[in-house]
């Protein structure tokens, strides 16, 4: 035994003199950190560190198989599922690995941000940091984009078109990201490129340097009320903790990192088993449109935002709210460099979190349970409840076909069903009078389109006559208030058409 | 080293049997290309119901599962209307060749479902009826006589909707006489034969009186509600409410 000693220790030697990689790490191992960071608040960076491995050595794993063809690459997911041993398993680590790491590299920051640790001399360690979140989420979409089925499909094609929308460049930006007018075999080369080199490449390169800095710079000290960072006396002060009142990083603080990273894989691999992978959902094709695709959960707010928005604003909110919103976070340092780390006395720090927190919630609940695509088959599939026809004047059921051929029907649902992008319109006749919804479907509003140049003057009129008959049996029909004779006996210039034209004039 | 060995074993296992567990659930099946469906159920309730009615009758739009419409009907004209559509009314042209997503194919599947499926042998009871498509112009004059005489029983002057210009305006001259001579059973239009007050069997309608009534009917047509349409005297038209 001892002879297998020495020569380890020997090996170990001659690595040793020429790396000189010992110090070093042995310094950073065991430099003194004030003794209140060993707590479980500050385990997310490590979690989030350890992730990025998983990551990587499943992404690995699955880049061995998986073809970044369009013709193939639906298929060899598939392949992954079903006939790979244990490739099922390996697309659902990878996958819950993916969520887990938004969501762990999110709730980093919001720790990070309510302990003020951005302030003095951490700028920079913050500023990367913003970084490595939207690389995450880079890798996120780009990741959603090679599963290739039609969910990733329609997230490119959304996508593609927010990015449509720059001015001026906007076309150039689009052919850059498909590699050509639209999603095609160059499209997933493109995102393949993107997710395997160049951004794990940055996001590894940033993440060590990362890293790198919150050892040189030292973990930061638990905030307590009325200790102002200075940019003068910091420094100074923070060494004077870690020496008095400090504890060796390792085992002191780490132990915790271990325990929770460990607890972190093991909560992926577990969701991993029960749950499996993510998808692959139907195939790509455009030509399937009874589809809902759905973005993965973390880009579900944009678009309960987008559909809740007037379409006036959509375009201003898609390309300057990000812009935005990044440079807020990078000024954030620079800002407020120095002063109070507690939350105990930054209240506005805690406001802006719940906020945020709040509203990401809320939306990304509305976009889950919103169906904000029209439902694009309803004009053609769903049948009008027979209650609607019966007894129905021929040019009520006229306007029946009219209502389901000019697809309102994909907006709107009649008896339970039809889409959901507009209200239902089974009472509509109580709401509005004639007069009210041949201006409504003519001029549109809110995100109902503009019919009147798309009907004939008799389509709107039958129209009219339908949806004047969408009343439950034992309510009347709404009147016009202001004269409720009028609808029923004015008949000039087909304000009525039920009544004789020629008669009227 | 058989400790081991057995840990392996039982993690490799229980793994196993959660990948079981996952396949039985959730193998994905490759979604059939729309244009590959020849079901047809599937093509008429994804494509039809709406307007036809879920069972080809009770929809707004003309009643498809009417025996003795399809006993009139021959493929071509099926074809023509499903392909192509009938421009001008709310009937979409479903072939791809027409701008539609229905390759040849299903339309063909459709047609030979809807006869499959809704044909009677012997539905007209040997009877000749006029033919489905009009080859004559008829005479508007007499038709509108025909029309007091034939239709206005049932289509009474205070219910008179038939003749509401904007109705017309709506309709093509061949729905009107496919209502006509095949009737319409889900709403009680009776057919050529039965064309009297109480539907019961009458003088059949001859060629000539469709003809007419459909020449009447086309000179009330009023594309443009609300400008000065046809001379012709509608004094239709009492709300039905
Ligand atoms: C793209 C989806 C869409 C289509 C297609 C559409 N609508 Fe709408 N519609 C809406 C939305 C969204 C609203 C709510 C708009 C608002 O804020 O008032 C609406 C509102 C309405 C309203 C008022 C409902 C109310 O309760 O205030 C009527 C009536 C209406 N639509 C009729 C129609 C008719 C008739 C058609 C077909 C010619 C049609 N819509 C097609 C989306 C649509
Ligand atoms: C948007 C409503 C709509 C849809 C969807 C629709 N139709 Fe029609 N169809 C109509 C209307 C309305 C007419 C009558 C046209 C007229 O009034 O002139 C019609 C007429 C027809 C006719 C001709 C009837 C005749 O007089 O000979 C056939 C056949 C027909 N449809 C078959 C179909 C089939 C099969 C489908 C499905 C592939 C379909 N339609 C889908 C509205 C529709
Ligand atoms: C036995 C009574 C009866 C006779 C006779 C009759 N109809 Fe009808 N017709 C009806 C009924 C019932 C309806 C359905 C209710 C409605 O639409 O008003 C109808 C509906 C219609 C429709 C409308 C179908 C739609 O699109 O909604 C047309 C067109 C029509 N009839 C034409 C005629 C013509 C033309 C004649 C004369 C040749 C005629 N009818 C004779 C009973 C009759």
């Amino acid at each position: 035994m001892p002879r297998v000693n020495g020569t380890g220790q020997r090996i170990y030697a001659w690595f040793e003199r020429r790396l000189q990689l010992e110090g070093p790490v042995k310094e950073a191992a065991l430099h003194p950190v004030p003794r209140n960071t060993a707590s479980w608040w500050y385990v997310f960076g490590s979690a989030a560190f350890t992730l990025l491995f998983l990551q990587i050595i499943t992404g690995i794993l699955l880049a061995l198989i998986y073809v970044p063809s369009a013709a193939h690459a639906w298929d060899s997911l598939n392949v992954l599922n079903h006939q790979v041993p244990l490739g099922w398993y390996i697309r659902a680590l990878h996958g819950w690995g993916s969520n887990f790491m938004v969501a762990i590299v999110l709730i980093h920051m919001a720790q990070v941000f309510l302990f003020g640790a951005y302030k003095f001399p951490r700028e920079l360690t913050w500023i990367l940091g913003v970084f490595l979140l939207l690389m995450t989420l880079g890798m996120a979409f780009t990741g959603q984009v090679l599963r290739f089925d039609q969910d990733a499909y329609w997230g490119l094609g959304i996508g593609a078109s927010i990015m449509g929308r720059v001015p001026f460049i906007g076309g150039g930006l689009v052919h850059l990201l498909l590699g050509g007018p639209i999603i095609a075999g160059a499209t997933l080369s493109r995102f393949f490129t993107l997710h395997v080199f160049v951004i794990p490449g940055l996001l590894l390169l940033f993440a060590l340097t990362h890293v790198w800095m919150v050892l040189k710079l030292g973990v930061n000290e638990w905030p307590m009320p009325g200790r102002v960072v200075r940019r003068a006396t910091y420094v100074q002060e923070y060494n004077k903790l870690a020496h008095e009142d400090g504890i060796p990083f390792v085992p002191g603080a780490f132990w915790k990192d271990l325990v929770f990273s460990g607890a972190v894989i093991a909560a992926v691999a577990v969701c991993a088993l029960i749950m499996g992978p993510f998808g692959p959902g139907g195939q790509p094709d455009p030509s399937i449109i009874q589809t809902v695709p759905k973005p993965d959960f973390f880009f579900l707010w944009i678009y309960a935002v987008l559909s809740y928005l007037p379409p006036a604003l959509e375009t201003p909110f898609i390309l300057i709210a990000p812009i935005i919103g990044i440079a807020i976070l990078l000024a954030l340092p620079f800002y407020a460099a120095e002063g109070e780390k507690s939350w105990h006395r930054r209240p506005v720090a805690v406001l802006v979190v719940s906020f945020v927190a709040v509203a990401w919630g809320s939306f990304t609940q509305l976009g889950t349970v919103t169906p904000w695509s029209p439902h694009m088959s309803a004009w053609s599939a769903d049948a009008i409840p027979a209650k609607f026809l019966r007894g129905a004047s021929p040019l009520v059921r006229q306007g029946a076909n009219v209502f389901q051929d000019k697809q309102c029907r994909n907006c709107h649902a009649v008896g339970g069903r039809g889409g959901q992008r507009g209200p239902a319109l089974d009472d509509i006749a109580t709401r509005m009078t004639p007069d009210e919804l041949r201006f409504k479907v003519v001029t549109g509003g809110g995100n109902m389109p503009a019919f009147g140049k798309n009907l004939s003057p008799a389509e709107i009129e039958a129209l009219v006559a339908f949806l004047d008959t969408l009343h439950p049996p034992n309510q009347r029909p709404a009147v016009n208030p202001v004269n409720e004779v009028y609808t029923s006996t004015h008949a000039s210039g087909g304000e009525d058409v039920s009544a004789a034209p020629g008669a009227a004039r | 080293m058989r400790k081991m060995a057995a840990v392996l074993l039982a993690s490799t296992a229980a793994v196993l049997c959660g990948c079981h567990a996952y396949q039985r659930g959730e193998v994905s099946q490759p979604v059939p290309r729309p244009s590959a469906v020849l079901d047809f159920a599937t093509l008429y309730g994804q494509n039809c119901a709406a307007c036809h009615g879920p069972d080809g009758a009770n929809g707004p739009a003309t009643d498809l599962a009417n025996p003795e419409y399809l006993a009139l009907v021959d493929d071509a004209g099926l074809r023509k209307w499903i392909g192509g559509g009938m421009p001008g009314t709310q009937m979409p042209a479903f072939a791809k060749s027409s701008g539609g997503m229905l390759t040849d194919a299903q339309v063909n599947a459709i047609i030979a479902g809807m006869r499959k499926r809704w044909s009677r042998p012997g539905a007209l009871e040997g009877a000749q009826p006029p033919p489905y498509a009009q080859t004559q112009t008829g005479d508007a004059k007499r038709g509108a006589q025909t029309y007091q005489a034939r239709c206005a029983v049932c289509h009474k002057q205070t219910r008179d909707e038939i003749t509401n210009p904007v109705y017309l305006a709506l309709v093509s001259d061949q729905a009107l006489r496919t209502m006509m001579i095949a009737g319409s059973p889900d709403i009680g239009q009776p057919d050529w034969r039965h064309d009297s007050a109480d539907g019961k069997p009458a003088t059949p309608l001859t060629d000539q009186d469709i003809n007419d009534i459909i020449a009447y009917l086309d000179g009330l047509r009023n594309a443009s509600p609300g400008f000065a349409g046809t001379a012709a005297e509608p004094q239709s038209g009492a709300p039905a409410r």
